[in-house]
């Protein structure tokens, strides 16, 4: 059973999702009911995918290391902590390009890791002063985006957990939850089938034409089946009392690739940004590595986009994804920094339009080689 | 306090600290960046001699003039 994808997960979503919509309404908790929500779509969705046994030896990994950081935080440094979450990771990406590790498979073991690691570095940060297991556990495990995001911030979803819904607010997220699941139905199974259906499955593997239309044809089927599938999660978790952060924003109108990381996979770039960039930078500029400051920003995006290449998979292809965008941010900051008419075009008229045009172009030949197609 | 933060701010972004409004939406007026909000941080640190956190440097405390200097305030204690 694949998540948003089927008769039987739609139908098993909707009868676990009822108990949660009358407790909403009458203005009870819906925390407890909540994780069996998870639990429950878990232990469906991983079993029949004969995932079960991968997932508990995953969580009981994590949960190790949880505990054994949340104990000795102030007596450890925190990368050992975080290298030993991200390893669960590692070896599911390693298994994707080395057969002899590809018994290592979980599905949603990328969104997971990122829960799992943001925990360690909030409890570092102290933005989260403590969290007990069954806390932990609900955030890790929380169904509705655990195979495609969006990637929520532990400390926002806490928030969520321990802020009471009255009737009128939750009949509110009610509404709004019920239209984003059939709106994100729409976009991932009917459009995104769509476009997969009747233009990108039908084109020849090769030649110079249909290589040119599957660069248009296939960032619309991505946005669909995406952005579908994301706003199918986010309206889930609002009929559990949980507001997930949007993940995209009108991508295509962005007018520069700053703008587009801004609007398209949000939680993921944002997630990057705070956890990545904006840590390299600012240890640099404390601690006076480079002659230039900018040099810091420059090798902040570079590393920030490299992850994100990674964080896809280790096969060329995503490496190569992460290194064209990091190119593509570094090109942006320099313009935005030593060519004054950028700014300005970017701002409004056919300036703007060609800025546009020319991101769409970049980016849908980023997700050309993300594609695979290209090789 | 607010006129130093005003400073800082213009300096950053290349304005007059007199544009810096204490509502003004920095990051939605496209004032600051991701690496403008670094040095926007380090830059309080050394005028106030404060310890900023990590958290600090998520977008919505340092989103407007008056939010940074309420920063600034708890930050001194």
């Amino acid at each position: 059973m694949t998540p948003y994808s089927g008769l039987l997960f739609f139908y098993l979503l909707a009868l676990l999702l009822l108990p949660a919509v009358v407790l909403g309404l009458l203005g009870k908790p819906l925390k407890l009911y909540g994780f069996l929500f998870s639990v429950l779509m878990i232990c469906a969705v991983f079993w029949e995918g004969g995932q079960l046994p991968a997932l508990a030896a995953f969580c009981l990994w994590e949960g190790a290391v949880f505990l054994a950081y949340r104990r000795w935080r102030k007596r450890i440094p925190l990368w050992p902590a975080v290298c030993l979450a991200l390893l669960p990771l590692a070896l599911v990406k390693a298994g994707e390009v080395w057969s002899a590790l590809a018994a290592f498979r979980l599905l949603g073991v990328s969104y997971m890791t990122f829960r799992a690691v943001e925990v360690l570095l909030n409890l570092r940060d102290g933005t989260v002063k403590s969290l007990s297991l069954f806390r932990w556990s609900y955030f890790l495990l929380f169904f509705p985006s655990v195979s495609s995001g969006p990637i929520d911030r532990c400390h926002r979803f806490l928030g969520d957990l321990d802020g009471g819904i009255t009737p009128k607010e939750y009949l509110d997220l009610l509404r709004r939850g019920v239209w984003k699941l059939i709106g994100g139905a729409f976009s991932a199974i009917v459009l995104g089938g769509l476009v997969w259906q009747y233009w990108l499955a039908p084109l020849p593997e090769k030649g110079l034409l249909p290589t040119l239309s599957y660069l248009y044809g296939y960032p619309l089927f991505l946005f669909f089946n995406f952005a579908g599938s994301s706003s199918m999660a986010i309206g889930t978790g609002y009929l559990l009392g949980v507001r997930m952060p949007e993940n995209f924003r009108q991508p295509f109108f962005s007018v520069d690739m700053k703008d587009l990381w801004a609007r398209w996979h949000i939680s993921l770039s944002t997630w990057l940004r705070d956890y990545v960039y904006t840590r390299f930078a600012l240890d640099s500029l404390k601690k006076k590595r480079f002659r230039n400051q900018r040099t810091a920003s420059y090798l902040g995006y570079l590393l920030t986009m490299m992850a994100m290449g990674i964080w896809h998979g280790l096969g060329p292809r995503y490496l190569l994804y992460g290194a064209y965008h990091g190119a593509l941010m570094c090109l942006n900051e320099a313009l935005d920094l030593h060519w004054r008419p950028f700014k300005r075009w970017k701002k409004q008229g056919w300036g703007q339009v060609c800025c546009v045009l020319v991101t769409f172009h970049l980016f849908a030949f980023g997700l050309l080689i993300f594609s695979g197609r290209l090789f | 306090m607010e006129q130093k933060i005003a400073e800082i701010i213009a300096g950053l972004c290349g304005g007059e600290p007199e544009e810096i409004e204490p509502e003004l939406l920095l990051f939605e007026e496209g004032l600051l960046d991701s690496f403008a909000a670094i040095q926007l941080v380090l830059a309080l640190e050394e005028t106030f001699g404060l310890s900023l956190d990590m958290a600090v440097l998520s977008r919505e405390r340092i989103a407007t003039p008056a939010a940074i200097a309420a920063l600034v305030r708890e930050g001194r204690g």
